[in-house]
């Protein structure tokens, strides 16, 4: 998946959320911060540095060349060349500073936003789409380091040099400054009329690249399918359809921008033709002296760029702050399956016991579990039937505790699984998922997700012991073999054998296998599972399968459907019950050879 | 740069050419009102002198000179905005164009070229180097108008003091040198960090899509470690891109404020000695700083031009990769069904096929041979990774054989157009894709906008219209990403549905009722026996229930068919054949 729609239309801010996303990032900087300070006391200091040029062409002006006092104005060209040279030495110490407390910053960003997803439930990655996880992470912070590379520091002296420009003209001429404030009320307005459409345009600009981005990203993930089915061209039409739609909205924010850069430049120009027309008027009249309309026509350009960086910056910020409340939303979210303060250590083996337990996926929506009972005892083995969507696949997401129950417990030795620590739990059960998802990387680095720090023999040894080490091997590339995006270079049963191999490199008292070998010809299975007997030894084991030869090697079984357990029992006593299973079973055995 | 390097570029260059040569006109118009802009700047500098000279000065008509520079300030403020929205219109509507026809291509090209790309890859083809095309052209209106106006400027100064005009601008130049060092420079170090940054996308992404195997086994530790890593490469790196920003950016600040210290001081002196305006100074001042942005942006405006024609280059790559499999010169029609001619027959005459990658040793077929009856329905049954997926995609075309042939009705597959083809083989995949959609768009893919009545009723045979209409909008339920909040089983069954309603003429079921309950699959079993009926159907299975809806079962072995015949048949006389179906081990079930 890639980053798509990051920051939306809806999500700009008010003022007083702003405030509080401000404060915090201050909070979280922390030994950054007096890093920090120091680069705006920088900027400040070459901000003063760049504006004392005009001032001092004012002053050679008018105390030298009018005059006519060369050591006056050779005094004032050293004064000059003094001041840039200071400049150029204070913006170098600049950059470095503000980027590395910037970069820090969101080092820190980075780091505790990951860690808090990854403690967040299931239910939590139910409900985000991948993709706007991934934008979180990746186009959201790196919005914030466009930000910390020059944002801040633009901003920062934008804001000095409109300010000290002003009071600068002030202190030159009263009358002047009067003059160039004609034009700014309309310059105001012009500029926060821009800035509001240019940020409703750029929201919106944003939002289409989103949908730009997910109508390709499903184009190329979805080439097969699209083209075995012959649906090329209309799929190339949607693309076209949202392409055009993003086009329109990048001229619509060209348009809304256009009209303010012309008035800008226009503005400018006018302001020092207003300058010249009464401040020539008033040096006739001796009210000031030539040299002040000289650095005001000078100055002018210091008033009018700071206010176009300033409401260009102004979104900019604004789509950071946005940015950073929706990551601090993230951190903030509690999960909902969290672990406690003070965990409780789970027994090395023990029955899994469930209590009772109602769970649904979405709040308000049908339960995907109604009041389940079950009873595994340590060292035996559970297999799990049952219809399509009955409920087997979450039941056992539930004993691995993936998800909480709404009501009821799932316990491990005594122990509700909610009191244990997570990295207890998941040394004690291991959930091999109905979807084994296969890395991009080597066989080998799917395996060892398992278990990173096993050692080579380790990992062969725990492939003999299932007997598909020289499977592996045969492979081309044997176990550097690259599987390719979702394992992609393998056939389904191959992808199959990868993730479940998985199982044999932990040591788990409780394992549970959803469906693990459901693609793999019967052969082979039988094979796996001779070999996963003997890792069954002495563990507790459920099998969700749908394959009667697994089912019946197991001590009890317990048909699921339609979100409860409908039956449970050994093979023999379900037969004599004569109801789903025995169904399940005659089905089976008619079809079975003698 | 080297030589190579060198032709690389300036088969860039060529590109970039062709590519905007569509857009001559706009561009043109671009530079067009670019240059009435510099018109009216050049001569905003020019007035202004007059204006202090002549008008505050001598007392002369201040009004007029005032009431020209607001006319110059129309012009430029008009032209600006002219400049600016055809340089935006024509670098949006070359990105555009790239990318529709990018995603074209994309969407045709073979399966082999999608086995090796990468999405991310693709993906950032399409967004960030088409972006720094669109990053060039938008410049080129503002480049040509501040070409002019950077020699128009340089005429004028030279025109009215030759000297002062020698010192102040030496060091402009190298501003222009320096931007396009720094550029050159900056470059590389910001690729370095949008690779690193890459690089924690991935771990993210994995994180976030593998998030049930990584919580399964609780391997989270072991992502934030390697999340840590890439934040610390993405720290380093972002470091040293400000460190480059910090020898670069101040200096070229510093360059022009020197030519502006040269002007106080040796035109200040030509003022006092009387051999230069006041007004003039002031011009020459304005001047200068005119030039600053300019010559900046002339420097920055050609690194990008490198850097967007190496991007373009990188795009081309994909546009000119040609594809593999593609519609014959003469395609030829397939046979009309008609009640006299039944169709779909299948016939594989000793097909040879091996994935290409880099050992042609390795085959997975080894010169298979089979023949399907219309209507018929086959069984292939074999080993894990023995091949059979692989007679799917064969039989789509996905790939080529490397020797021998595929025929359908009669016809070389490799002369029937795609979308024929393709049209009459539907396939129901072992790993289920669904898309982003509803759940009837998802049933009617191979049609859209076909009657929901077919849908319904395509759903129902799958066996899918029960939990559907369960489903919160029922057939409007926008199925998740990668429709997981469906269980396997369902997914499966909604896969089932769009192949029935792709009508095709073979059917191939690959292992698609692996994650069906065997009771369901009896009653789906019954459906597919309707859909099958007539219809040529592979059915790729390790299930006894499901291969017995087979007319006849073979075996793959090897790459090749082993044996073929009734399922009971083969179970009494092949050994291999028992072996897979492990039929010798499993212990009668008691009743
Ligand atoms: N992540 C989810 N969000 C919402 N609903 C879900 C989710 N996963 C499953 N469901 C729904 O919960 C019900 C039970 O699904 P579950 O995956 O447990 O079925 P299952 O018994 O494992 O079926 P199968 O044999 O097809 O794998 C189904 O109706 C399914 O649609
Ligand atoms: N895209 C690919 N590139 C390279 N090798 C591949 C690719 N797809 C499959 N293979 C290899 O080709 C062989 C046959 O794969 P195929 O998917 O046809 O097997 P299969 O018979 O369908 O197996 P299964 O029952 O597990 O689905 C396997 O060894 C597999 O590793
Ligand atoms: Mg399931
Ligand atoms: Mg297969």
């Amino acid at each position: 998946m890639y980053p798509m729609d990051a920051v939306g239309g809806k999500d700009k801010l008010n003022r007083s959320q702003t405030r509080v996303v401000l404060m915090r990032s201050i909070r979280m900087a922390g030994e950054f911060r007096r890093q920090a300070l120091w680069a705006m006391i920088l900027v400040t200091v070459s901000t003063l540095c760049t504006l004392a040029g005009p001032v001092l062409v004012r002053h050679g002006i008018d105390a030298g060349i009018k005059a006519k006092d060369e050591r006056v104005l050779n005094f004032t060209v050293v004064a000059y060349l003094v001041v840039t040279t200071l400049a150029y030495v204070v913006g170098r110490a600049q950059y470095v500073s503000l980027n590395s407390a910037g970069e820090g910053f969101l080092r820190i960003l980075r780091v505790k936003v990951f860690a808090q997803l990854q403690r967040q439930s299931m239910a939590f990655f139910d409900r985000e789409k991948a993709g706007v996880l991934v934008a979180r992470m990746t186009a959201d912070i790196e919005s914030m380091a466009e930000l910390v590379q020059w944002g801040l520091m633009q901003f920062l002296s934008a804001f000095l040099l409109l300010f000290l420009a002003f009071f600068l003209l002030l202190s030159l001429s009263w009358q002047l400054t009067l003059i160039t404030l004609i034009v700014f009320p309309f310059l105001i307005a012009a500029s926060v009329k821009f800035q509001r459409e240019s940020s409703k345009a750029y929201l919106e600009v944003r939002e289409k690249v989103g949908a730009n981005l997910s109508a390709l990203q499903e184009g190329i993930t979805g080439v097969r399918v699209i083209q075995a089915y012959a649906r090329e061209d209309e799929q190339i039409r949607r693309f076209e359809e949202s392409n055009r739609a993003l086009f329109r909205s990048h001229m619509h924010s060209v348009k809304v921008s256009t009209w303010y850069f012309g008035l800008i430049e226009f503005a400018g120009i006018a302001s020092s033709a207003l300058i010249i027309g009464i401040g020539g008027w008033l040096v006739h009249r001796g009210t000031v002296s030539l040299g002040t309309v000289v650095a005001f026509v000078l100055l002018l350009a210091n008033l009018f760029d700071p206010v176009q960086q300033l409401s260009q910056l102004y979104n900019t910020l604004q789509s950071a702050a946005a940015a950073l409340h929706k990551l601090f939303g993230i951190l903030d979210a509690t999960p909902d399956v969290d672990e406690v303060t003070s965990p409780t250590e789970l027994p090395a083996t023990g029955d899994v016991v469930v209590n009772n337990i109602t769970f649904s996926y979405a709040a308000g929506s049908r339960p995907a579990l109604e009041n389940v009972n079950l009873t595994l005892t340590a060292g035996t083995r559970l297999a799990l039937v049952g219809p399509t969507g009955a409920g087997k696949s979450t039941l056992a997401k539930l004993m691995a505790r993936l998800y909480d129950p709404q009501s009821g417990s799932v316990s491990f030795g005594g122990v509700d699984l909610r009191q244990a620590s997570m990295e207890d739990l998941r040394r004690r059960i291991v959930v091999i998922p109905q979807e084994g998802f296969l890395f991009d990387g080597s066989v080998r680095d799917n395996l060892l997700i398992a278990k990173p720090t096993a050692t080579e023999t380790e990992l062969l040894r725990a492939l003999d012991n299932i007997g598909l080490r020289e499977r592996f091997e045969a492979l081309p590339e044997g176990m550097d073999t690259q599987v390719r995006e979702r394992g992609s270079r393998l056939s389904a049963g191959e992808r199959q054998l990868v993730a479940l191999s998985r199982a044999a490199l932990v040591d788990p008292a409780v394992l549970v296998l959803d469906e693990a070998t459901s693609n793999l010809d019967p052969g082979t299975e039988m094979l796996v599972e001779a070999a996963l007997e003997k890792l069954m030894i002495g563990r507790s084991v459920i099998v969700v399968a749908h394959r009667l030869s697994t089912v019946q090697r197991a001590d009890k079984i317990a048909v699921v459907a339609d979100a409860r357990i409908s039956e449970i029992g050994t093979h023999d006593e379900l037969i004599a019950l004569n109801g789903h299973y025995a169904l399940l079973a005659s089905t089976w055995n008619k079809t079975q050879p003698q | 740069m080297t030589e190579e390097t060198k032709g690389v570029t300036r088969e860039g260059w060529l590109l970039l050419i062709a590519t905007l040569r569509l857009q001559v006109r706009g561009l043109s118009m671009g530079a067009g009102v670019g240059l009435a802009w510099t018109l009216g700047k050049v001569a905003v500098p020019q007035l202004t002198r007059l204006a202090i000279d002549k008008g505050i000065e001598k007392d002369g008509s201040l009004i007029f000179w005032t009431m020209l520079i607001l006319a110059a300030a129309t012009v430029a403020g008009f032209f600006a905005a002219c400049r600016r929205y055809f340089a935006f219109r024509e670098s949006r509507l070359t990105e555009s164009y790239l990318r529709e026809r990018l995603f074209a291509q994309i969407q045709g090209l073979h399966v082999g070229f999608h086995d090796k790309a990468q999405t991310g890859q693709l993906m950032s083809r399409s967004s960030s180097d088409l972006q720094q095309v669109q990053g060039f052209v938008v410049n080129i209106p503002i480049f040509v108008s501040q070409i002019t106006m950077v020699l128009g400027v340089v005429v004028i100064l030279f025109f009215s003091d030759p000297i002062l005009a020698a010192v102040s601008l030496a060091p402009l130049p190298f501003i222009n040198v320096s931007a396009r060092r720094f550029s050159n420079k900056i470059h590389p170090a910001v690729l370095a960090v949008q690779q690193e940054q890459a690089q924690l996308a991935n771990v993210v992404e994995e994180t976030v899509s593998g998030v049930r195997v990584i919580k399964g086994f609780g391997a989270e530790g072991v992502q934030l470690a390697k999340l840590q890593t890439e934040a610390d490469d993405i720290r380093r790196e972002s470091m040293k891109a400000a460190y480059i920003r910090s020898r670069f950016l101040p200096a070229i600040d510093l360059l022009p404020s020197l030519g502006l210290v040269a002007v106080l001081g040796l035109g200040g002196h030509r003022v006092i000695t009387g051999d230069m305006t006041l007004g003039g100074l002031v011009a020459f001042n304005t001047y200068l700083t005119m030039l600053i942005w300019p010559m900046r942006n002339i420097g920055m405006t050609i690194a990008f031009g490198q850097r967007a024609a190496s991007a373009l280059l990188r795009v081309n790559e994909i546009l000119s990769e040609e594809p593999a499999i593609k519609d014959p010169v003469k395609p030829r029609q397939l046979p009309k069904a008609g009640l006299a001619q039944p169709t779909g027959a299948l016939r594989f005459n000793n097909v040879r096929f091996g994935y290409d990658i880099g050992h042609t040793d390795v085959r997975v077929l080894e010169g298979l041979t089979l023949e399907v009856q219309p209507g018929e329905s086959v069984a292939i049954v074999g080993a894990t990774g023995s091949g059979k997926s692989t007679i799917t995609r064969l039989l789509l075309r996905f790939y080529d054989p490397q020797t021998g042939s595929i025929e359908l009705d009669g016809i070389d597959l490799r002369e029937l157009r795609l979308s024929e083809l393709r049209r009459s083989v539907g396939v129901v995949f072992e790993d289920t894709l669904l898309f982003h959609d509803t759940v009837s768009s998802n049933i009617a893919f191979a049609k859209p906008g076909i009657d929901s009545d077919v849908v319904v009723r395509a759903a129902k045979l799958a066996g899918a219209h029960e939990f559907i209409m369960q489903l919160p909008e029922k057939y409007d339920t926008v199925l998740g990403e990668r429709g997981f909040s469906l269980s396997g089983g369902q997914r499966q069954r909604i896969a089932i549905a769009r192949a029935i309603v792709a009508d095709p003429r073979v059917l191939v079921l690959d292992d698609a009722t692996s994650a069906v309950d065997p009771t369901k699959e009896h009653e789906i079993r019954d459906a597919l026996a309707t859909v099958m009926r007539g219809r040529t159907t592979l059915v790729i299975a390790h299930r006894p229930a499901t291969i017995e809806l087979a007319d006849r079962a073979v075996l793959l072995d090897e790459g090749v068919i082993a044996a073929s015949g009734s399922h009971h048949e083969l179970l009494e006389t092949n050994e291999k054949y028992r072996e897979v179906l492990a039929a010798m081990a499993t212990p009668k079930v008691v009743e």
